[in-house]
């Protein structure tokens, strides 16, 4: 990077330059998001129209009195969930870009078939699972009763719904990843692996020693686009598959909320789920909105340290 | 003076011939033939009246056209008539952007309804929608499977009790592989259960003598209930998706012949009947089963009604009106009663039905609909009035979910009755 020498001689044109992007964050994101945050300081119902300044009452229902079980257990889900999603995604998605990689006959077709769940919205992957994944009528009992004999409950067990939704989140984002992982292992030079090899590491050394570090650009972006997803995107694929249940066992305290009810979720029920609590759902926006900013904070502060970028 | 009415007429004669065809937006949450049956409709009524052209617009679901309606009214542009649930009411009535369908000048006739069909959408006396698909649930009988069980068809379970003894001549007859009975989920059939009961699920007589503030989620009449449930949970009885308000996911079960008591909508009567001939297996349809000894009060209806915006000029409230009531008018009742399986909700349909011998060639129908004109007419059977009926729904709903996954019935129902105030108290909070 040449820090000491400025692109733009002036401000004035790195400015303009800027300024459509500019415009567009403004518009589409900071407004909305100071609006939301306002929002939150009201008692606001959609369907009456009404509005009134409760300071920081909604806050205060997440977190102290009835729903406050609810809400800790909804936040500690979508936690969970998007680790879950972030981290077995790429860790999938790494696998698949590596064999469709590989130079075989019809590689270009395997490639296709893999970046093509990407092209699906979420509300049309949620409703394929659902229907694969029906206990009593989908498909895959079907297979799995006649070959086994078992017949799993899909979406009353809570670890099988939790992970069916997990599954079908980390699915529908493959096409994305692959394509990213593609791109970049295709961008590594030959001659490092070969090299390795010549010094005797072996495939599983060569992979952990050179692919992985080379990758980490990649990765490193792609842990983002990932992680907004799990937080942002999955409302629609739940709302299909699970309406964000069952409620998990009460033995273990889970039982105040459906398990696979994340943030983003429960903020759309609240606001757009036929009671219209618009204020509330604000509230929620914004401690959402809080926490995968810390975790964007943490991500560039701590896991920034472990990314190569190659070159001088 | 007389030269400048004639102006002003022949300027306003002049104006709405340029004017000709004011849009009026419909706003519905049908899909498919059933879609197509409004669209039909809205291009015949289009047809006679050229002035005006009904632009029917569909929404993904009942939820959906509410939220699309009100927004749109906020922006200053409202659609004219809107088909809105029938848990929607309280809001709808509330927000203040519709008015009461007598209210607009010209005639609305109230005399033709089915009482508990008109008795659901009149609050407070005035009746503020016209009323449209109406439903009520009924008990689908797998023959077949209840021959087996050495059970008569003829004389299905009329109460929890009756189902628990044929589940258990089910199993005896050794099937352990099917299930006895399954439904979705839904609040909805809780509350036919409560109502069967006399029950009414909020104060004030169920909200309509005043604003609901408590649910009665822990009355006798409601712990019946979710006793009943579990009982046949625990005993391997009742089955379900595992996802709440999945009525596919049921439906599902019971017509591939996984189990041998379905309780639905009557909108489904046609399909699962269809099913049941196709199958080979026969199915019928039956009252539902109340709680033993419960005085069989009668069923709420369920389903939506057509609502007309307060903010759109009186004549386009005319014309939606006039457009509403020739879609819901004798013949056309009587043909989407046939397409669907959904009541006529007039009596002038009913009868002429009944002359051509629709009831007696179709018993499933006949069941379902002896039920609904055997209603009682009381504030129970009326159907509970609140605001936050969509959000109660959905706690009651977790409330015998967790009874399902092992959650005592006592301590399940009574959080849920303190998240079901909760919830009335922060909706009733908006008016103080």
């Amino acid at each position: 990077m040449n820090e000491g020498t400025p692109v733009f001689k002036s401000w004035t044109t790195a400015w303009l330059l800027m300024l459509p992007t500019v415009v567009i964050l403004v518009i589409f994101l900071y407004y909305p998001a100071v609006q939301s945050f306002v929002l939150s300081l009201y008692r606001s119902n959609l369907i009456l129209g009404t509005r009134r300044f409760i300071g920081l009452d909604n806050f205060r229902q997440l977190f102290s009195g009835l729903l406050a079980p609810m809400y800790r257990q909804v936040v500690l889900q979508s936690v969970v969930f998007s680790a879950s999603v972030v981290i077995l995604g790429l860790i999938v998605s790494l696998a698949f870009a590596m064999l469709a990689n590989q130079k075989v006959t019809g590689s270009r077709f395997y490639r296709l078939l893999l970046i093509w769940p990407f092209a699906l919205s979420p509300a049309i992957a949620g409703t394929i699972f659902s229907f694969l994944f029906n206990p009593q009528v989908g498909e895959v009992n079907q297979v799995l009763s006649r070959l086994f004999g078992i017949a799993p409950r899909w979406l009353d067990n809570p670890l099988l719904a939790f992970g069916l939704v997990v599954g079908a989140a980390i699915w529908k984002q493959l096409g994305y990843n692959v394509v990213f992982y593609l791109a970049a292992l295709q961008n590594i030079p030959g001659e490092l692996s070969e090299a390795a090899a010549i010094d005797g590491a072996n495939a599983w050394q060569r992979f952990r020693a050179v692919t992985v570090p080379l990758l980490s650009p990649m990765t490193f972006f792609l842990v983002f686009t990932n992680l907004a997803y799990s937080f942002f995107e999955v409302f629609g694929l739940i709302d299909i598959l699970t309406k964000g249940g069952p409620v998990g066992p009460s033995a273990l305290h889970l039982d105040n909320a459906g398990l696979t009810t994340t943030m983003i979720y429960r903020l759309y029920q609240d606001g757009f789920g036929g009671t219209g609590s618009l204020g509330f759902a604000g509230a929620q926006g914004v401690i959402l909105l809080l926490l995968v900013g810390v975790i964007t904070v943490l991500q560039f502060r701590y896991g920034g340290r472990n990314v190569h970028y190659g070159g001088a | 003076m007389k030269r400048i009415v004639i102006l002003f007429s022949l300027l306003a004669m002049l104006g709405s011939t340029a004017l000709a065809q004011t849009k009026i937006d419909f706003f519905e949450a049908f899909s498919t033939e059933r879609l197509q049956w409004i669209k039909d409709r809205a291009a015949e009524w289009n047809k006679q009246n050229p002035n005006y052209e009904i632009v029917v617009t569909p929404k993904a679901s009942y939820r959906d056209v509410l939220n699309a309606a009100v927004l749109g009214a906020r922006q200053g542009n409202p659609p004219a008539l809107v088909q809105l649930f029938e848990v929607g009411s309280q809001q709808a009535k509330d927000s203040g952007l519709f008015i009461p369908a007598g209210d607009i000048p010209g005639s609305f006739d109230t005399s033709d309804y089915i009482k508990p069909v008109l008795d659901y959408y009149t609050i407070g006396g005035t009746v503020n929608s016209i009323p449209f698909n109406s439903s009520n649930a009924v008990m689908f009988v797998n023959n077949a499977m209840m021959q087996k069980a050495g059970l008569d068809p003829n004389n299905p379970p009329k109460t929890y009790s009756d189902v628990l003894n044929d589940c258990a001549a089910l199993r005896a007859a050794g099937d352990t592989q099917d299930s006895c009975i399954t439904f979705a989920l839904h609040s909805w059939f809780y509350e036919q259960w409560m109502a069967e009961q006399n029950a009414p699920l909020v104060n004030n007589d169920n909200g309509r003598s005043g604003r609901a503030t408590q649910v009665n989620l822990t009355s006798d009449a409601s712990l019946n209930i979710v006793n009943w449930i579990k009982e046949l949970n625990d005993k391997g009885y009742y089955t379900y998706t595992g996802k709440l308000e999945d009525w596919n996911g049921s439906e599902a079960i019971f017509t591939q012949g996984q189990a041998m008591f379905h309780i639905d909508s009557t909108s489904e009567v046609n399909a699962i009947t269809k099913a049941g001939k196709d199958g080979g297996w026969g199915a019928t349809t039956a009252e539902l089963p109340i709680a033993d000894n419960a005085p069989r009060e009668g069923v709420v209806i369920g389903g939506a009604s057509l609502w007309i915006a307060k903010g759109v000029p009186q004549d386009v409230q005319q014309a939606a009106r006039d457009f509403a009531l020739y879609m819901t008018n004798t013949q056309n009742m009587i043909s989407w009663h046939k397409l669907t399986g959904y009541f006529p909700v007039r009596i002038s349909s009913v009868n002429q039905l009944d002359q051509e011998g629709w009831f007696r060639d179709n018993p499933n129908y006949a069941v379902a609909f002896k039920q609904l004109l055997n209603t009682k007419s009381s504030s129970a059977t009326a159907g509970a009035l609140m605001g936050p009926f969509p959000q109660v729904r959905t706690i009651i709903e977790e409330g015998i979910q967790k009874v399902l996954n092992g959650a005592s019935v006592d301590s399940a129902m009574g959080q849920a009755e303190k998240l079901a105030n909760q919830a009335l108290q922060q909706y009733n909070s908006n008016f103080q």
